[in-house]
């Protein structure tokens, strides 16, 4: 309420100011640039609240955005030219790398929204000094094993909550003739994140390691348990005999047919792209834990977020923190947020939706839950060429040995690429 | 048949003994099998037997337990907190379980820490409230799963918290580790279930994704609908079962056994490898260490075969060496080639070496192609006719002769080819012998040339009788014709001349005939030699112009002699036999030249073959009738003569040319015949003579005259005849006393002598002596004559009149010292021509000794 209060005083200040005749100087001061990409900004709830904010603050957001593709390199163009918005959207990638987060960004851990936002929201948001870079302001999702209930239940059997019941599980599912695991390994290279979450969301100062080039991954145990797993779960047929051409868009389909019993996806997907033409519903799925041999319970991945992160030296630097308080607010967040699926960033929203299968999954998510951290927080860390390391052992073109010796070199390669300290 | 039968007996056992070792093998290893699974469920059965006991005793001993700390619960001392902690604290580290709890009717539940909480216990909570104890799975607020064993025991308080049952719990990990069948490796699946399969625990480390385990037996095994009843009907009725069935397609056995508590049944699933490891260990050991044996005893037969094939071989091999090898040298030391060729591939599988010694072909090149002999063959393009050879009855054989030129030598040679078709180890080979037959060709052809020689011999025999009997009985009949009207006509003189004079000319001809026969008899029986003296060239030709003038002017014909070049006037030669030569042409030239004709005689010498030898040629040429080109082919064959108009009306023998051109040959000269017919012939002889080394030869000399023969020029002289035949003693004495001579006989060569040498100087003007008498012969009276000291001795003519006529004979008689030689019967003509000559001579010679006496 006091936030509100705020919030209020600070529009009706706007708006005497605007009152007063200050001019476009006046309306140029009160103008925040905000940059991202153009279908990350054409988001409903992101029109959403950007309306909320000049509605109620008579504030003006430019909007400056980039297509897709070519976001990255404009961006970093800008930014290297002093063009710094005020507010960036940015995913806390690798790719954020480039934009000299320590330079450019205020830390928010000190913002009253802070404590409203969910523990996965804001370890994600966070550097590893526990500086918060952004506000996430994002359709938020988790990602586990989503496995097929009615299937499971007619098979007389229960999913695993250990490693050794899902090998259980995958076995007893093959007995039956069933795929145990859709793993589309053509193109998809979400899956590889899943199983390096834990070793270095566990062991920071594995991945400080790492990111210092010091170790490699070939010399972490857990990734060479990871990847033989993988290796043995191919060999064992519990992926299917053609996954080596399944890709994205056949996921639906195999999951939806029964074919495949369980996969590593997030909710959101389930509602955006899972077809109900097939005999199975949404309503058939359930969660539980990714199992790839790097954590006895196996493990959750928090979504990925797109942060909203305020220049530090932007001459309307207060303003732009306004925008974000305005953005954290509870009930602007759950107007923007009404209606959509997500999982919660705020521990206050109400109006989203959320996932039943992450709701019945919850227990199992607050104890298994990770930060996505390989993807996000290893340097040189590449789905792409992890997915590429894994399609040569797959086709057999390498070992498990050649397939980390393949990690270890594409993702050093592209630490170098982005000259990364100790590479 | 039999002996193909013993060559597959070795490998038809082999293959026996193989399957029937096979059908042991398999008969052995299903009898092992299913004596295997029935120890393999026995022991199974004996296993989870013990394990259901142990777990029967673990249930119950947990229930003991129990029932004995609720009993200590009553008591008056369980009031005291801390020391039943500590007695319980005890009891959980000796016995393993993970909790102890108190539990209330109202699904309480408290922990001996005092932590409170909720206890669904599900069915098994009206059992408790029954007063029995139970045992069940239990879900803790942490997600765990636990197995509960509970006692109801009388209510009580313990710290503020009411209870009326008590319960210990175990992780599911402990339980399985209480169920655990260590024989099967861990590899086996051993649950607790309830009578509908759900799972109240497994042993499976790591936890249990089976919920359901008779559903999932259900989805994923093979077992029908049958079975399945079956095990459903069992477990309602707590039978125990066992059964086998695939999972995922690997064969399990599926045990169960009821528990004895309430609907549990322990229910095993163990991959049947495993439970049959031991056996099946014992098993493969067994197979393995029978089909070690197996093998090493094939392996041994096997190497015994191939040692004693290898050695069979290497004998083999050695003794087709060996024999390949004497075959070599024997078919290099023998003019017959070997080859062995194969009917299929028509290529040769042996040569013997020495085709290349005698057809001049490598014997590389005839393996290579064996069609390089055709290359050999003379007239005939195939040598090696394929249809041919594959028509030849197996075991039988065929020739064919073929002549072969050497392809070094050129040598032709004949080659009698004999193809043998035989059929070695199955193959049908073909055996090529090539046989020299060069000199047995030869040989035939010698035998047919001898025999065709014989025929013609023979056929020569025959016209030379059929001849000869008509060219003498033609004489004769007018011999003996004229002779018989002679006697009639006797009184008649001009016909008694007229018959004398056909009898004489019959005779002559006969005489001519009998002379030419004889000669041509010895100069085809190789008894002609030549003699080599040295002769006068023109008296040759004055002899020969004597005798032929006359007779070409009886037919007025033109008649010349005609020497053309400085031939020498002495040669060396045979004088007698080149007389004969020319006067048989010339003599024939005149014969066959019609009245008026003309023939020329030339004599040319040819130039030098060397300083010591002269080349004459002698031409004979008339214009007569001629010849046909048929008839000069034949001209120097015996009895040849043409037969036409002309020739019918001449008298010849027909062995006059033939006499000719063997003379010729004999002097190793040439004859050459040009004649047309109606145009008349030349005949051209060319001969060489030696030179003799004291040339006396002067071209400028003229040749002695000839001189003219007197007709009665015996009138008066007195001759001394030696004739031991009576008959010709007498015709002699009259023919001489006819020409006005006289005589005295003497019958044998000794009585000549005697009476020679009794005579006076000059009674006697000649001598004529026969030559085979008695007593003494016409040589050796001669040579006596010679000898005898007789002032006439030497100088007295000695004239040979006798039947031996061949030119040895007459050789002979001057060897003798005769000083000529007339031949019987006696041409009074020649009688007349010699005496006259020898008479001239003897004056001549008498003439100059007087003439030298005188100068004396």
């Amino acid at each position: 309420m006091k936030k509100f209060f705020c919030m209020v005083l600070a529009a009706a200040a706007v708006c005497l100011t605007t009152a007063c005749g200050l001019g476009e100087s006046v309306s140029d001061a009160n103008t925040l640039t905000i940059m991202g990409k153009e279908t990350d900004l054409n988001k409903s709830y992101m029109k959403s609240i950007f309306r909320q904010y000049e509605k109620a603050t008579g504030n003006k957001l430019e909007i400056i955005s980039f297509e897709d593709e070519e976001f990255e390199t404009k961006a970093a163009e800008k930014f290297a030219h002093g063009e710094v918005p005020d507010v960036f959207m940015h995913f806390h990638n690798a790719d954020l790398n480039q934009f000299d987060v320590s330079d450019h960004f205020y830390d928010l851990s000190k913002e009253e929204w802070v404590s409203d936002l969910t523990d996965g929201a804001l370890a994600y948001c966070q550097d590893q000094e526990g500086h918060l870079l952004g506000l996430p302001f994002w359709e938020n999702s988790v990602s586990g094993c989503y496995y097929n209930q009615t299937i499971l239940d007619s098979l007389g059997l229960k999913p695993a909550t250990t490693q050794a019941e899902f090998d259980m599980l995958c076995q007893a599912l093959s007995d039956t003739g069933y795929t145990p695991l859709c793993w589309p390994a053509d193109g998809c290279s979400w899956m590889i994140q899943f199983g390096l979450d834990p070793i270095f969301a566990d062991n920071p100062a594995l991945l400080e390691k790492l990111n210092r080039n010091e170790i490699t991954y070939a010399e972490i145990p857990a990734v060479k348990d990871m990847v033989q797993w993988i290796s043995d779960a191919a060999d064992q047929g519990w992926f299917g005999s053609d996954f080596l051409s399944c890709g994205w868009s056949d996921i639906s389909p195999v999951l939806g047919s029964g074919k495949a019993v369980m996969t590593y996806i997030w909710d959101t997907w389930f509602y955006t792209d899972f077809s109900l033409d097939g005999k199975y519903s949404v309503e058939d799925f359930a969660l539980m834990p990714v199992f790839l041999n790097t954590t006895g319970n196996g493990t959750y991945e928090g979504g990925n977020l797109n942060m909203m992160m305020v220049n530090k030296d932007s001459k309307k630097l207060d303003a732009a923190l306004d925008f974000l308080s305005f953005c954290a607010s509870q009930e602007n967040y759950n107007t923007a947020f009404d209606g959509i699926a997500t999982v919660n960033c705020f521990k206050g929203q109400t109006t989203n939706i959320q996932s039943p299968m992450v709701t019945d999954a919850s227990v199992s998510i607050a104890a298994n839950e990770r930060v996505s951290t390989a993807a996000s927080r290893i340097i040189g860390y590449s789905a792409t060429d992890a997915a590429a390391a894994f399609d040569s052992l797959f086709r057999k073109k390498t070992d498990v040995a050649g397939c980390i010796k393949l990690l270890d070199d594409y993702r050093i390669a592209e630490a170098k690429k982005q000259g990364a300290e100790g590479f | 048949m039999k002996k193909r039968f013993q060559k597959i007996l070795p490998a038809l056992l082999i293959c026996t003994v193989c399957v029937v070792s096979v059908l042991i093998g398999i008969f052995y290893f299903h009898f092992i099998s299913r004596q295997i699974y029935q120890d393999s469920s026995n022991h199974l059965e004996e296993i989870y037997g013990q394990v259901n006991r142990s777990f029967g005793a673990f249930v119950k001993r947990n229930w003991g337990l129990l029932e004995n700390w609720g009993s200590r619960l009553s008591r008056p001392e369980a009031s005291d907190v801390s020391a039943f902690s500590v007695f319980l604290a005890d009891e959980q580290a000796y016995w393993g379980f993970s909790e102890f709890y108190f539990l209330s009717g109202d699904r309480a539940c408290m922990t001996l820490d005092g932590v409170r909480g909720s206890m669904e216990l599900k069915d098994s909570r009206d059992i408790l409230a029954s007063g029995s104890p139970v045992m069940g799975s239990e879900t803790l607020a942490s997600g765990q799963e636990v197995t509960l064993f509970a006692v109801p025991v009388p209510k009580g308080t313990y710290q503020g918290f009411d209870f009326d049952a008590i319960a210990i719990s175990y992780s599911n990990e402990d339980m399985a580790k209480s169920l655990n069948v260590d024989a099967f490796s861990g590899k086996a699946k051993c649950f607790v279930i309830h009578e509908d399969g759900t799972v109240l625990l497994s042993t499976q480390t790591g936890g249990n994704v089976f919920e359901n385990y008779y559903v999932y037996l259900k989805a994923a095994s093979d077992l029908d609908e049958k079975k399945l009843s079956r095990i459903q009907s069992d477990w309602k009725k707590d039978v125990s079962g066992l059964l086998q069935c695939k999972i995922g397609g690997v064969s399990h056995c599926i045990l169960y056994q009821p528990v004895g508590y309430q609907d549990l049944i322990l229910l095993s699933a163990v991959p049947q490898n495993v439970v049959s490891s031991g056996f099946l260990s014992v098993q493969k050991t067994t197979v393995n260490v029978l089909l070690v044996i197996f093998f090493l005893l094939s392996a041994s037969a096997i190497t015994v075969i191939l040692l004693r094939n290898r050695s069979q071989a290497r004998k083999s091999r050695a003794e087709l060496q060996y024999r390949e090898r004497m075959f070599d040298v024997l078919s290099n030391s023998v003019d017959d080639i070997f080859i062995m060729l194969d009917a299929e591939s028509f290529r040769a599988n042996y040569i013997s070496p020495n085709i290349e010694r005698l057809l001049g072909i490598p014997v590389q090149d005839a393996l290579d192609n064996l069609r390089v002999m055709e290359k050999c063959a003379i007239s005939h393009d195939v040598v090696l006719p394929r249809e041919e050879f594959e028509s030849i009855p197996l075991q039988g054989n065929r020739r064919w002769d073929y002549e072969y030129r050497h392809q070094v030598t050129g040598e032709k040679r004949w080659y009698r080819m004999t193809v043998y078709n035989v059929s070695i180890q199955d193959m049908t080979k073909y055996i090529i012998v090539l046989s020299d037959r060069t000199l047995e060709q030869q040989m035939n052809r010698n035998l047919q040339e001898a025999l065709d020689a014989a025929q013609s011999a023979n056929e020569a025999k025959s016209n030379f009788l059929s001849n000869m009997s008509h060219d003498i009985r033609t004489p004769m009949n007018a011999i003996v014709g004229f002779s018989v009207l002679l006697e009639k006509d006797a009184d008649q003189p001009d016909k008694v001349r007229e018959y004398t004079r056909k009898i004489s000319a019959s005779s002559h001809h006969l005489l001519s005939l009998i002379n030419d026969v004889l000669d041509m008899s010895k100069i085809e029986s190789g008894k002609t030699s030549l003699s080599v003296e040295c002769f006068s060239l023109p008296d040759l030709l004055e002899n020969l112009n004597i005798i032929l003038t006359p007779q070409a002017q009886t037919k007025n014909q033109c008649f010349t002699i005609r020497m053309e070049g400085n031939p020498p006037q002495q040669i060396l030669g045979d004088q007698l036999r080149l007389n004969q030569i020319l006067i048989n042409l010339l003599s024939n030239a005149i014969k066959y030249t019609p009245n008026g004709g003309t023939i020329s005689f030339v004599i040319r010498e040819l130039p030098r073959p060397a300083p010591q030898y002269v080349k004459l040629q002698f031409e004979v040429t008339d214009n007569g009738i001629g010849m046909s080109r048929d008839f000069q082919e034949q001209i120097f064959s015996p009895f040849s003569r043409e037969i036409n108009s002309v020739t019918n009306t001449v008298q010849g023998t027909g062995l006059g040319m033939a006499i000719t051109k063997n003379l010729v040959d004999l002097m190793g000269g040439i004859i050459r015949l040009k004649s047309q017919p109606g145009k008349g012939s030349t005949f051209t002889v060319e001969l060489s003579f030696a030179l003799p080394e004291t040339e006396e030869n002067n071209p400028g000399e003229q040749a002695e005259p000839v001189l003219e023969t007197p007709n009665r020029v015996m009138e008066g002289l007195r001759f001394l005849v030696a004739e031991d035949n009576g008959l010709n003693a007498e015709i002699l004495t009259e023919m001489l006393h006819m020409e006005g001579a006289s005589c005295d006989l003497a019958v044998n060569g000794l009585e000549t002598v005697t009476m020679f040498q009794k005579s006076e100087p000059g009674y006697y003007d000649m001598i004529l002596m026969d030559v085979q008498m008695p007593v003494m012969n016409g040589y050796e009276a001669t040579r006596e004559i010679r000898a005898c000291n007789h002032p006439e001795a030497m100088t007295i003519p000695i004239v040979a009149m006798t039947a031996n006529t061949f030119a040895e004979d007459i050789r002979n008689t001057f060897d003798a010292g005769m000083d000529g030689h007339l031949a019987k019967p006696i041409d009074m003509n020649a009688v007349r021509d010699l005496i006259g000559r020898l008479i001239g001579q003897k004056h001549r010679s008498d003439n100059s000794v007087q003439k030298e006496e005188k100068n004396q």
